[in-house]
């Protein structure tokens, strides 16, 4: 169909403007919390928008009032750990709903479905209870059972994806006497290098973003960043030292903004690719 | 014969041969028992809890029937958070929605640097909302937050904004914050509004507004419909920033609670405490269960309203109140 080629819109300078100004007020708190974090502990309360002396030796102070570095490495290891196992999952399960058939199989879909909104702060007290009873509190066990259970949306993504590819490419490998799993793993799991990926980006800023789950299962010993840097830098009643929690928060933030920088566009494909057809 | 037996492993027959059921559930498996331990174990449990007295220590879990839930419904402190979480509700939602809408449309015009406007609008979305949190806290800070530097520009004096009231519209502005998560659904939305449409509206003589309002709002209202029900689910559940934003108390899971200004005692934060604070684990399981059941509701709404083909495009990480 020829659909109507818009004639080359004319340009836009309020839209640009306003744009432009919305854009900046976003970003502003980055740069606040840049220059927050260069304070020093004298000038802390002064008025100037720019501090007056930029004390970079805040952040030794930031990584070593708290063990910053080990909570950084449980974070990348937990992290590393549940986003492995829920990727490789959640594709393993993708693959049955898409290329496989059983008795039960849109009742399982529909369930599968229907999780997707279980919101995980309603599971997680009671789940918190059965990890007790387990003895598996303080450890990163259910960080283990949880990536092995798979992430319902990675798997509805995976299966979206593997049932695009025509029955040809199962036909060949069986004649040739494969089984499933070398179907699965010589065939479709390379094809899926693009979605491994973007669940795997998704997966590991879950689980470095989260607080809840790490705060209530670990303790002090073995708790993540997350919970590390916003309970620490603590003076009296609570309070907490500003610039120092700002430069915690900062170096919080660095590996989140730079791997959504560099995963933008195919996260971004990945959505709006999996629906809205 | 091979191709035959070939094309009877592939489809199964009709029904699914005995050997590709197996294989089947074998693939399934991980999360079929992850999903009934995980998920459908706990669920369950709590139900049961919330029809007992339990303490969260003892061997003994007393039943008390249905008086947990008759609390929940009447007692002031939960009608209290419940209202706070649906003004939170009022607040946030409608301005998430339009805000992202209108943030969508204005990305979607031709103008210079929009992939950098667009990536700096949604940046704040990917923040964790532990860093949400954190972040604005050091803005809000009374001594040497921007918030009072900017305020004092105009002679006001500086204001305590993480305690009393004021902390509730600080708990607005990190929800807030994430209004860009909206708008990679919308952008892709607003490609599908019919162009020739939007041509026709012009030759007739409309302007902008009403094509607006004949042709893009009804091609997109599955997808604002969607969001709006998805933002009121996610708000229902905030809780990290109301944590976060209080001073931290003494120990970590147990002694948090207490701390958070009354004006930031949210559902979750209520539910949570009930736990928690006052080893209230069965009066907490019925709270939990009450909101499961909303939230359950407001999915089966999402679905009867828009179908299947929208909910599928859904952001997942669109979980800043998580």
């Amino acid at each position: 169909m020829a659909s109507i080629r818009l004639t080359r819109r004319p340009r836009h300078p309020v839209v640009f403007g306003v744009l432009l100004v919305i854009s900046v007020l976003m970003v502003l708190p980055f740069a606040e919390l840049i220059l927050s974090s260069l304070r020093s502990a004298n000038t802390v309360h002064e008025d100037t928008w720019l501090p007056s002396v930029f004390e970079w030796s805040n952040y030794k102070q930031v990584v070593t009032l708290i063990p910053f570095g080990r909570y950084a490495r449980n974070s990348a290891v937990l992290a590393t750990l549940f986003s492995i196992l829920t990727t490789l999952s959640s594709a393993v399960v993708g693959y049955g709903f898409a290329r496989l058939r059983g008795p039960g199989k849109n009742i399982l879909f529909g369930l599968l479905i229907s999780t997707m909104m279980v919101p995980q702060i309603v599971t997680l007290i009671p789940t918190y209870l059965l990890f007790a009873q387990f003895g598996l509190v303080g450890t990163y066990w259910p960080w283990v059972l949880w990536g092995i259970a798979g992430a319902p949306y990675a798997i509805f993504l995976y299966r979206q994806f593997f049932s695009s590819f025509p029955k040809e490419l199962e036909e060949a490998a069986v004649i040739d006497g494969a089984g499933r799993i070398r179907i699965f793993v010589t065939i479709f799991l390379p094809l899926s290098r693009p979605l491994l990926v973007t669940a795997f980006v998704l997966a590991f800023n879950t689980v470095w973003g989260d607080f809840i789950a790490p705060n209530l299962l670990l303790d002090e010993s073995n708790t993540t960043l997350a919970v590390g840097v916003s309970q620490g830098y603590v003076i009296q009643q609570g309070f907490q030292l500003s610039n120092l929690l700002a430069g915690g928060a900062m170096l919080y933030l660095v590996p989140v903004v730079v791997l959504f920088l560099a995963a933008q566009r195919s996260y971004v494909r990945g959505f709006v690719n999996s629906g809205l057809k | 014969m091979r191709p035959l037996s070939v094309r009877r492993r592939l489809l199964g027959g009709r029904g699914g041969s005995k050997g590709e059921a197996l294989a089947f559930y074998g693939f399934l498996s991980p999360w079929i028992v992850g999903t009934a331990a995980l998920t459908l174990y706990p669920v369950g449990y709590a139900v049961y809890l919330s029809f007992t007295g339990w303490d969260g220590i003892s061997v003994f879990k007393p039943w008390v029937g249905l008086a947990n839930y008759r609390e929940v419904l009447t007692s002031p402190d939960t009608l209290s958070s419940l209202s706070k979480t649906l003004l939170l509700v009022a607040i946030v939602v409608p301005t998430t929605i339009i805000g992202s809408l209108v943030l969508a449309i204005l990305l979607n015009e031709r103008v210079r640097g929009r992939t950098v406007f667009r990536t700096m609008i949604y940046i704040p979305a990917i923040v964790p909302p532990v860093a949400a949190s954190l972040i604005w806290k050091v803005v809000f800070d009374q001594d040497s937050g921007a918030a009072n530097r900017f305020l004092a520009i105009f002679g006001v004096d500086a204001v305590s904004w993480l305690t009393g009231n004021h902390a509730f519209v600080v708990l607005i502005v990190v929800l807030l914050w994430a209004v860009g998560a909206g708008i990679i659904i919308n952008l892709a939305a607003l490609q599908t509004v019919p162009a020739d449409q939007l041509e026709a509206v012009k030759l007739d003589g409309g302007g902008p507004l009403t094509a607006f309002r004949h042709v893009t709002l009804p091609a997109i209202s599955p997808v604002l419909l969607f969001q709006t029900v998805l933002t009121t689910i996610t708000t229902l559940q905030t809780f990290v920033p109301a944590l976060l934003l209080s001073p931290i108390g003494a120990g970590n899971a147990t002694g948090t609670y207490t701390n958070i200004p009354n004006a930031n005692r949210v559902y979750m934060v209520d539910v949570y405490s009930q736990f928690f604070a006052y080893s209230r684990y069965g009066f907490g399981s019925a709270m939990l269960v009450v909101f499961f059941v909303v939230i359950v509701a407001l999915t089966v709404v999402i679905f009867k309203l828009v179908g299947r083909s929208v909910f599928y495009a859904v952001d997942p990480t669109e979980s800043r109140k998580g």
